[in-house]
């Protein structure tokens, strides 16, 4: 399965934004993520993907952009 | 003879002084301690010069004063209007303004001057503390128990008055499912929700335990999974929303939670997905989804949700009415949609306020007569099947839920407006696949001819949170020149609604 696409398209039921063409917006800076939107993110990773995020060492900073998150996803995969 | 609720509290302080009644995060305090701090703020109150039953102001944490401030107050026969110390400080002061209390009770520092009498949190703690004997009970079934403010468009929240024969209608339903016995219930929701109401009255009256889990552990998702190991709840009382915060900690499951027996969802719509995640978690768990609004005192219908009810249906039903209450479809509202007649959902029974607080205008919209039961026109849609099990599908007008929140589109564009930085704006809500709203989005056209999206984007929030309630505040703006008028020059938030959701 792409990851990429299905980081996508999770961020985009989520915001209403397609982010494809802009992969590298700060989501947090903006506003467009918070920290709800950002537990549906993680718990849509986990059903879709099977990914488990260790919530105690989640670091902001590395899932600020659409393209961060996809990078962090292909990495815990 | 039944038992009020006070009288309830209290016989378990008589009977069993020692027994825990409120834990907040290891820090436990006793029946015997809250009868007594309640008994002593509630002699305070009398030999005050209060005006009789007038409302008292509660501007409160989630502490064991908080829970005494507000039992002090009824055994004094005064409503308490519970205000969490998060709101900001334009609805304080707003509601201080409308429901015109005789005192404020602070049990955190106030953080604006209010130009009623206060009793400062040093002031509550000597009161807690001086022994005094509890006064004679003077509050009638029909007298206000508390005031719960919601959200009100243009701004003015509205007070909803929950009287004490409300409650009882209530807390007697919540006791016929069988809680367990002395069991510790989850108490998350800040007091100024009325969800908290649900492990509140439930739990004291019956001998249970407070787990409080305050919003300075919720609010931040590592601390939340640090404290849920920790945390040994009998029954679990949340919004779906804070659930699903909860499944993101791995170890939240029957093996490592073997005491989690029952869990209670409310304040907004229970989706099929998170119901299914919490039977996979808690196989043996009853899970059990209940609707209600503010005005008809925290819920009125529930169902427990089972792996057939999972089959079955969906959009998860919302449940049965209670015994005592009746929900019909307001008749001229109905509509056929396929095979089933869906329409505006309506109230009557023992549990429906009588209105709102200083809001007579408000209160004629809403509230009614049904054969000679209070009733009130809910705003929501649904059906109903011929064995009595309820639907819910929408809302008739632009009031959402977020995060369990109730927001009403209307107060956000009023609050957008007004922002100097704002010609003209609009709230529109972005529904996932669930039906359930994820995102609230603002379409904007800007003052400035010129400007920089992200920094005028960082320039609304700032202006915005010093204004509404955190919740409200749209997550993200999009920046037009002119928005969609209908043709009477309406803003077209419908198309814009599609626009969002296509």
């Amino acid at each position: 399965m792409d990851i990429q696409k299905t980081v996508f398209d999770i961020l985009q039921d989520l915001t209403g934004t397609d982010f494809t063409g802009s992969p590298d917006e700060n989501l947090f800076e903006t506003g467009t993520l918070d920290s709800m939107d950002t537990v549906q993110l993680l718990l849509a990773l986990q059903d879709q993907l099977g990914i488990t995020v260790p919530v105690s060492e989640f670091d902001r900073s590395e899932w600020e952009t659409p393209a961060k998150i996809a990078a962090k996803a292909a990495s815990l995969q | 003879m039944q038992q009020t609720i006070i009288q309830a509290i209290d016989a378990i302080a008589m009977q069993e002084p020692d027994r825990p009644a409120i834990d907040v995060l290891g820090q436990v305090n006793t029946y015997g301690e809250l009868k007594a701090a309640s008994d002593a703020i509630a002699a305070d109150l009398t030999v005050r010069p209060l005006a009789a039953k007038a409302p008292i102001l509660v501007y409160c944490d989630q502490s064991f004063a908080a829970i005494a401030a507000f039992l002090g107050c009824v055994k004094a026969g005064h409503a308490y209007i519970p205000v969490d110390t998060h709101s900001p400080n334009d609805r304080l002061t707003m509601i201080e303004a409308i429901a015109e209390p005789a005192l404020v009770i602070a049990t955190a520092e106030l953080p604006v001057a209010l130009k009623t009498p206060t009793m400062t949190p040093a002031q509550l703690a000597a009161t807690m503390a001086d022994g005094a004997a509890a006064p004679v009970p003077t509050l009638e079934a029909g007298d206000n128990f508390y005031i719960i403010f919601t959200s009100g468009t243009t701004g003015q929240p509205k007070g909803v008055q929950i009287s004490l024969a409300n409650l009882q209608s209530f807390v007697d339903w919540m006791a016929s499912f069988d809680l367990p016995e002395h069991a510790r219930v989850l108490a998350q929701a800040p007091f100024s929700f009325d969800l908290s109401v649900m492990s509140l009255y439930p739990a004291l009256t019956a001998g249970g335990c407070l787990k409080v889990l305050p919003k300075s552990t919720t609010a931040d998702l590592r601390q939340l999974v640090l404290a849920l190991p920790k945390l040994t709840v009998d029954v679990w009382v949340s919004t779906p929303s804070f659930i699903e915060m909860c499944l993101l900690d791995p170890t939240f499951d029957a093996a490592h939670h073997p005491e989690l027996r029952q869990l209670y969802f409310c304040g907004e719509e229970l989706t099929h997905k998170t119901a299914e995640r919490l039977l996979d978690r808690f196989p043996a768990a009853e899970v059990f989804n209940t609707y209600g609004p503010t005005e008809a005192t925290v819920a009125v219908t529930a169902v427990q949700i089972s792996r057939e009810i999972l089959a079955q249906y969906p959009r998860l039903p919302i449940g049965y009415a209670k015994p005592d209450t009746t929900l019909r479809l307001i008749a001229d509202t109905a509509q056929q949609e396929g095979d089933r007649v869906i329409g505006e959902l309506a109230i009557a029974g023992p549990s429906v306020s009588k209105g709102y607080l200083n809001r007579p205008n408000k209160t004629a919209a809403v509230f009614t007569q049904d054969r000679g039961r209070q009733a009130y026109r809910t705003g929501d849609l649904g059906y109903i099947e011929d064995d009595g099990l309820i639907f819910y599908c929408g809302r008739t007008d632009f009031q959402i839920k977020l995060n369990g929140y109730r927001i009403e589109l209307e107060e956000v564009n009023h609050f957008l407006n007004l922002a100097p930085m704002i010609r003209q704006g609009v709230a529109v809500p972005r529904y996932n696949r669930e039906h359930k709203v994820s995102a609230l989005l603002a379409y904007v056209v800007p003052t400035a001819a010129d400007f920089d999206a992200k920094a005028l984007t960082a320039a609304i929030h700032a202006h915005l949170q010093g204004v509404m309630m955190a919740y409200m505040i749209p997550s993200r703006f999009e920046f037009r020149d002119s928005l969609p008028l209908t043709q009477n020059g309406k803003v077209a938030i419908k198309a814009l609604i599609q626009e969002v959701n296509a």
